[in-house]
Order: structure tokens, then sequence, then C-alpha cells
């Protein structure tokens, strides 16, 4: 009979001889983690849709979609982040210059991504405001103009890093079979590009913008929903076929413990509600949503978003330290 | 120089005094481990084993801990012992979850209730507040004795060889389980064990290289097997020999006469 642990003897420490999950990240003040983890994904999407929508003409939808990003990611993100340090009167030793960790480090690069987009992100928005409401000469509009191009790019780039990283600093446990593969970043990358289109929707509605916006912007949506769906197949595939571990977190997801999570508030609600909703308007004839149903489509987006990094975190599972035991 | 550890699995007899010993030596509060001893039992050929793995920080070369702290409080110092700053640790934790192994602990209130909950501190509770003071919001972990290593090369002493150089867990070791020395002397007392006995390393495949390498009478074999006396299951061999149930529940089968005594 092939050797593996039927039993434990003594249960010393018993998360070390079993796949056992991280509950850093996730249990007790662990949940700030999850909680500004949702809200760097939701930020990064939703002021990167806002940068991309001002390419095409600074609009006042699109300078609230980059505030409420910025938004999130500083007043919320950040803040949660900072809550979740066991010391934090020294977070700023986590910042560059007064550490060279970032070298290595994917939390040391998170906090810089974070601290140069508050920065640029903050000056690209007054930059917009200037040009969209101050009554410029045509000199100052042009330098504001050059200026808000520079700082929109630098801006958008590290949000981008912002959204990024947290997908990186998890794929870099090598314990934690599921987290490590490369295709994590790019999940939580379009996942939150999708949240983004759906809060940008949002503050289109409340900005009350006309109506093609809302059309597309509700299909750019639909389409990252789609290829999302597509990617966490495969990613609970790739995780099926590539270790014990990383199996049993794939299972624990699919029917276990989380299954509920990852079947009802994220497949459910969060992807295929808003799906279902949008082909329902179609079917009806119409290329936009009512008001209601956006507003009901956002609400699932956003509760897909929580349900997509608490159901990744949740059943980070480690790898056994003892060989020959699963 | 790199100092390294082999830990003889054969001989280990899960006695806990290496917990106890660093528990002692580090005045480590109630719920916080360096050293931990993992039991459990394992089927080989329709028999119950049971075998140990005592662990603690592997002080790996390529210490996935140090890469990830953020603040360079982790960090590794030139004879390969990780050390945790914590005067520079911010408490995020990603160690904690970098670290394959799991080794690192992050030292909460909660981990810190007092020996006895509810009753006034210890004597050497307080003493340890004075004497090692363990810092809360930070991450913990074994550190190799470093303050003993470091004390004892000051005084011209050899760790592993002399006791007030070498680690506490090594010296306390009543079955000589624990060998401690230098990893890049090949010629050093653990070189010479990790060739003898096909020594190795718990997961190799992360790529860390850790420091602490182990003998197991099961791994390689039947041929690097211990003499069963000598097996980390022989005090519940000596349980089976004067119980017939414990017998029966270690080894699957009907005790022969011969190997009880009641």
């Amino acid at each position: 009979m092939k050797a593996q642990t039927r039993r434990q003897w003594i249960t010393t420490h018993e998360w070390m001889v079993k796949p056992m999950r991280q509950t850093e990240w996730i249990s007790g003040q662990g949940i700030l983690v999850w909680l500004a983890e949702v809200f760097s994904a939701l930020g990064m999407g939703t002021y990167l849709v806002g940068l991309l929508a001002g390419i095409w003409g600074i609009t006042t939808w699109a300078w609230w979609t980059t505030v409420v990003g910025w938004v999130l990611i500083v007043v919320f993100k950040l803040p949660l982040h900072f809550a979740y340090l066991g010391r934090k009167r020294n977070f700023w030793r986590a910042i560059p210059p007064f550490t060279s960790a970032w070298k290595t480090s994917w939390f040391a690069r998170g906090m810089f991504f974070s601290v140069v987009f508050t920065g640029a992100g903050f000056v690209q928005i007054m930059l917009w405001y200037l040009l969209h409401w101050a009554d410029l000469s045509a000199s100052a509009a042009s330098v504001v103009t050059t200026l808000s191009w520079i700082v929109g790019i630098i801006a958008g780039v590290f949000i981008l890093l912002v959204g990024m990283y947290c997908g990186f600093a998890m794929s870099y446990c090598k314990g934690v079979q599921f987290w490590n593969t490369g295709l994590l970043p790019v999940v939580f990358v379009l996942m939150g590009l999708a949240d983004g289109f759906a809060w940008t929707l949002g503050v289109n509605l409340v900005t009350g913008s006309d109506e093609s916006v809302t059309s597309t912007l509700e299909w750019c949506s639909r389409v990252l929903l789609v290829i999302n769906a597509l990617l966490i197949l495969g990613y609970l595939v790739q995780a099926y076929r590539k270790h014990h571990a990383a199996e049993v977190a794939a299972m624990d997801l699919i029917k276990g413990s989380t299954a509920w999570v990852f079947w009802v508030l994220l497949v459910g609600l969060g992807i295929a509600a808003p799906l279902i909703l949008s082909f329902v308007t179609l079917a009806m004839g119409s290329s936009s949503s009512s008001q209601a149903i956006l507003i009901v489509a956002i609400v699932c987006h956003t509760i897909g978003a929580f349900a997509l990094k608490y159901s990744v975190l949740k059943v980070g599972i480690y790898r056994s330290v003892i060989p020959g035991v699963a | 120089m790199r100092w390294g550890m082999v830990i003889n699995l054969a001989k280990c007899m899960r006695c806990h005094g290496c917990v106890a010993a660093c528990r002692i030596e580090h005045f480590l509060p109630l719920h916080i481990t360096w050293v931990k001893l993992i039991a459990y039992e394992v089927d080989e050929k329709g028999a119950v084993d049971v075998s140990t793995y005592p662990v603690r920080c592997n002080q790996c070369s390529d210490a996935p801990c140090v890469h990830a702290c953020p603040t360079e409080a982790s960090h590794q110092r030139d004879d390969g012992i990780v050390l945790i700053d914590a005067n520079k640790c911010i408490g995020c934790r990603y160690c904690v979850i970098a670290c394959p192994y799991q080794n690192r602990t992050f030292f909460s209130k909660d981990k810190d209730p007092g020996y006895f909950p509810g009753y006034e501190r210890t004597r050497f509770e307080k003493m340890g507040e004075k004497l090692y003071p363990h810092v809360r919001g930070t991450t913990e972990k074994c550190n190799f004795c470093a303050e003993r290593i470091d004390a004892g090369t000051a005084r011209g002493l050899k760790p592993g060889v002399d006791r007030d150089a070498t680690p506490a867990c090594v010296n306390t070791c009543q079955a000589r389980a624990l060998t401690f020395g230098d990893l890049d002397d090949p010629d050093s007392n653990v070189n010479q064990l990790i060739r003898r006995h096909d020594g190795f390393q718990l997961r190799t495949e992360y790529g860390t290289d850790p420091s602490v390498w182990y003998i197991d009478y099961l791994h390689g074999g039947n041929d690097n097997k211990a003499p069963r006396e000598a097996q980390t299951g022989s005090h519940i061999q000596h349980l089976s020999s004067v119980d017939r149930d414990a017998y029966r529940r270690i080894y699957g089968r009907e005790p022969e006469d011969a190997e009880v005594k009641s």
C-alpha cells in the first residue's frame, strides 16, 4: 500500500501534514486584506475606464469616473491595507526610498505603485477639471493638455500596476499551489476591468449621459464578463491538473465549503446575472438596458468582485511539507 | 560559512525537549513556538507505523520570506541565518504567507495571554520581557539561536561542538537526534551525516535550498532503516508490548505471546 497519511497520531501541527488553508489574509483581521484587494480591483477598473474614455474627449461622466476610481484606491484600499499592518506607524518603511526591497518584494512594489498613483491620479483629476470647467486661455489650455497627457499616462500605467500587483504577490507564494500561477494577475485585472465598466455605468447613470455611451459601456462589460468566465474555467482546469494541493483548492471551490460563494455569488450573481440581464434586454429589441436593470447589474457585478477575491483567498491551501504525504 | 542542522528522524523519540528548550531559551509567549514537532501515522505495507518530523525555520539559502519582506526586516546574514529585525517589521504578514514551510508566526495579542491566563505573569515571563523582549505586531521564527552562536564564536568557541555556541535545541536533545555544524565545510559533522545517511531537505522543488537536513530511516528504502529499537516509534513499540489492544491498533494484527508482557 502506498505510504500516505492515514490519520495523525499527535495533532501537534496538523496544518503542516495535510494540505491546509492560509488564514492570515482572510480570517480575523485578514478580512481587511480581502476588502483592500477588492477595492484595488474596483478602483483600478473604474479609474482606467474613466481615463480611457477621456482620450476621446473629457466629459463630465469621464471626470467623475476617474474621481470615483481614485477615491476607491486612496480612501478605501490604502487605509484598509494600513489598518491590517501589525505596526502601523512603521508603514513608511515599506515605501521606497526608505526600502530597497522593491527589487524582490511585490508588497513593496505595490506600495510604491499606490503612492505614485495617488499623486499622479490627483494631478490628472485636477488638470482635467481645469480643462473641462475652467476658462483657460489658448496657450494655457495647450500647456495643461500636454501635462494632462503626460500625467494621465503615468497614472494609467501605475493604476494598472496597482491592480496587477495583488495577483503577482499571491502568485509568488510557492507553497500555495492554487495561487502559484501567472494566470492569477490576469484574472484579477480583467475582472477588475469588467467591474470598472459596471461602476462607470453607475457614474454614467448619475451624471445623466447619453444612451450611446451606456450601451457601449454595457457591451464592453459583458464581453469582458464572457472572457472572464472562460478564464476562470481555464484557471480551475489548470489548477485541477497542476498538483494535489491545487486540486484540493479547486474542488473546495466547486463542491466544498466555499462552493456557495463561488457558484451563487461569483458565477451566479457576478457573471451570469449581468449577462442574462443584457441578453434579456437585447431580446426585447433594445440596445441598452433600463435604469433599474442596470442598477441590478451593477450591484451583481460588485458582489461578484467581492466573491472572486474572497473565494481565491479562502482556498489558498498550502501543500504539506512532509515528503511522501499528499 | 553556512550554519546548518541535521535531524535524525530515526533517533527522534518525540520527547518535545527541543520545543521546551527553545521556549525557555527565548522566553517564548504561550502560543508561539519556533520549533515544532509533527507526528503522524504512515501505512507501510499494511502495518501502521509512526513517524515524526521536528521542524523549524529552514534558514533557506534562497529564502522566499526575505524576498517577500517589503521593509528588509527579514534579512540573511553571511552565515546563512535568516533574522527578523523587529524594529523594521511592519507586520504585513507577507512573509508568513510566502514561507512554503509555514515556519513563521505573527505575534498578535491573542498569542500572549500569559502562561496562566487570568493570573499574574510568572517571574519567568517577567524576566523574559526584560531579557528577550518579543515585539507584538511583528513576525517571529527560529533564528538558530543566533545570539548563542555570536556570543560563543566571539569567545573562540565552535558552534556544533561547544555547547555554549550551539543552539539550545541541539544541546537539549537527549536522543542526540540533532546535529549542528557548517554546511560549507565538506568535512564537518553535518556534511558527513548527510553523505553517510543519504540526507534530504524538505520540498527541494521550491528551490529554496534549506539549511535543515533530515536523515530518515523510511527515506531511501529498507536499506536505510535503523534497528527497530532505535526507530521513531520505539516507545510506541514499548507501549504495544504491554497492551494487546495497542499492539493491534499499531500493527494491525494479533501479537505473538512473546511480543506482549500481559
